[in-house]
């Protein structure tokens, strides 16, 4: 890959995490809140870089072969990079060679040409947050023990975060959810094992969206919505099937009593409390 | 490239237009034939995860080529040779005990040992290095400790198997090891004299991050399709076997190749498996992982990358097995 083609790419590169982390909130749908200092950093070290590169070198379609050619002819001792085969791999090339260095042809920066694939992605569509598809394809709800629970919110419905209504089902010895109706938000994903029920479904992340986990909650007496919408649901716990509420075997499960279409969250990625309406 | 071309004819990094047009039209086929693919919810999925891993990496793949250009234009080489045991043998277990102090994932850790190696540290306590640095520095610990509250015991057998695996590959290293297997490209000798160290240090980081930059892209390529095709579910088989059950999490620590900043917090949700089978993932995920390999294969050569990679999966297990009945 040639310098001003490089000095391209860095800019692009710094545009696009700039455009994911500071123009927009798309970085979320890929990695964690706490990495977004470090993303900035990076997008300005980029684009530093890029600038500096463009100075020096040019960029596509506007080459430049004045002050840093010069600089290059007198770095190679054997003179061959008079022409323009003057980029950092041809470099090595030249150097490889000479020490029997075989892997060079195919592993020098031109590698560095995948790196337009994911930068193009993110500059112009954004793949979408994980969704149903990946849900589905998870094991069952990994959630932390709680030692004490604090009592159920008094709003009616009470507003709980999908964690929060699975460990009150399976380990909460009080029984803080009998009788209550409870009001969750998540997105849909359908249920291919039992007719006529769904999972209200979010996938939470520790670093990055490779390391999702899903936490579901099966729905109840509601026609399942498309899959992947955002909803809010009303309801109470589905009995029946299972342990009985506040043991382990307890079916988290909910009997839906409203379903409302609610806009995908900034933050796919963390299972909040809904606010209430 | 196109070395045959008469100089001046076209301005230097002109597509000449037979190839600009035989491009335009494969892609225009791929995108014709791949249309019904990519809307396929699965595809989806291996976008997401492919740009999120490449995403979360980037700024650690940064810092670590900073450490790298800035070791390499800046400190000489002397330091090291003051700093490291004369002895190699020694000089493992003190470089591995050092990855303690950079805090960054496996990604920053490729290049900064490269550079090492660049710099006349010997490359068995270069390796320490690299293999314990992205598994014992404070943030991995903090994070373990996080994700498994109340049992310090599993931080202290995570930096336990990490450091005797590290120890153990760098001797290893010393007594196998042979040095026609590293195929490092011949660049970076070190500041010269009459050059700008700025400039060296631009044009060295340039290189390295966008070398490195590519081969985290064949990484994430890689590690997203495990990630979407082998469904989670798979898990439960494997759960009840003992022995199965930590080969299966090493090999899905391999594929997945999640961050070692966040391996702890999957470890803690795979809660069907033993301790010591979430320990062997801990141990493995930092220094093995389909997303280093291919970064290994760019830094070192792919020689390389194959064998102490087989070899450093086996000594991990081992170590976390040990570990794993010794302290959990």
């Amino acid at each position: 890959m040639r310098r001003h083609v490089q000095a391209a790419l860095l800019l692009l590169t710094g545009s696009a995490v700039l455009h994911i982390s500071v123009l927009s909130q798309v970085y979320l749908r890929y990695v964690k809140e706490g990495l977004r200092p470090f993303l900035v950093a990076s997008a300005v070290l980029l684009l530093l870089l890029g600038v500096v590169g463009a100075v020096r070198d040019g960029l596509p379609f506007a080459p430049r072969r004045t002050a840093g050619e010069e600089t290059d002819d007198e770095r190679t001792a054997d003179g061959q990079a008079a022409d323009d085969e003057r980029t950092a791999d041809e470099h090595q090339h030249a150097h490889g060679h000479g020490r029997g260095h075989g892997h060079g042809h195919d592993s020098g920066p031109r590698v560095a040409w995948l790196l337009f694939l994911p930068v193009l992605a993110l500059l112009l569509y954004a793949p979408p947050a994980l969704g149903s598809y990946t849900a589905a394809r998870e094991t069952d709800n990994a959630v932390a023990r709680v030692a004490e629970f604090d009592p159920l919110p008094e709003a009616d419905p009470a507003p709980l975060a999908l964690s929060g209504f699975i460990a009150r089902v399976q380990q909460d010895r009080d029984r803080s959810l009998a009788g209550r109706t409870v009001l969750m938000t998540g997105f849909v994903t359908p249920a291919k094992d039992r007719a006529g029920t769904w999972y209200l479904t979010r996938l939470v992340v520790s670093c990055c969206a490779a390391d999702s986990r899903s936490l579901r909650v099966r729905v109840h007496g509601a026609p399942a919505p498309p899959a992947d919408t955002w909803v809010t649901v009303t309801g109470t716990w589905h009995p029946g099937g299972g342990g009985a509420l506040g043991t382990a075997t307890a079916p988290v499960a909910i009997d839906a009593r409203t379903v409302r279409r609610v806009e995908e969250p900034v933050n796919p990625y963390q299972d909040t409390t809904p606010l209430l309406p | 490239m196109n070395r045959a071309a008469p100089a001046g004819e076209r301005p230097p990094g002109a597509i000449p237009p037979s190839v600009a047009v035989t491009g335009a039209v494969s892609l225009l086929l791929v995108a014709v034939l791949a249309a019904p693919l990519l809307d396929h919810p699965g595809f989806r999925a291996w976008q997401t995860v492919c740009v999120a891993l490449t995403v979360q990496a980037l700024p650690f793949l940064l810092f670590g080529t900073v450490v790298s250009g800035a070791v390499n234009a800046f400190v000489p080489a002397r330091v090291f040779s003051r700093v490291l045991p004369r002895n190699p043998a020694l000089a493992v277990p003190v470089a591995g005990a050092a990855g303690v102090v950079l805090p960054g994932c496996e990604c920053a850790s490729v290049p900064v040992a490269g550079s090492l190696i660049r710099r006349g540290v010997t490359p068995a306590a270069a390796f320490a290095f690299l293999l314990s640095a992205p598994a014992v520095n404070p943030v991995v610990l903090v994070s373990t400790a996080v994700a498994f509250p109340g049992q310090p015991a599993m931080v202290a057998a995570r930096l336990v198997a990490s450091l005797a695996t590290a120890a153990t590959m760098g001797w290893l290293w010393l007594k196998w090891g042979r040095a026609e297997w590293l195929r490092m490209p011949a660049r970076h000798t070190g500041h010269r004299a009459g050059h700008s160290r700025w400039e060296e240090f631009r044009t060295g980081f340039q290189h390295d991050f966008l070398h490195a930059g590519g081969f985290l892209v064949v990484g994430a390529m890689a590690a997203a399709c495990f990630n979407v095709l082998v469904p989670r579910s798979v898990l439960d088989v494997f759960a009840d076997s003992p022995w199965l059950s930590v080969l299966f999490l090493a090999a899905l620590a391999v594929v997945l190749a999640v961050c070692s900043e966040a391996d702890a917090f999957v470890a803690a949700s795979l809660t069907g498996f033993s301790p010591t089978a979430r320990l062997t993932f801990m141990v493995v995920g930092p220094m093995v992982d389909v997303k280093l390999i291919a970064l290994q294969a760019g830094t070192f050569g792919r020689a390389f990358a194959v064998r102490f990679s087989a070899a450093t999966a086996v000594v991990a297990v081992a170590a976390a097995c040990l570990t794993g009945w010794w302290l959990l």
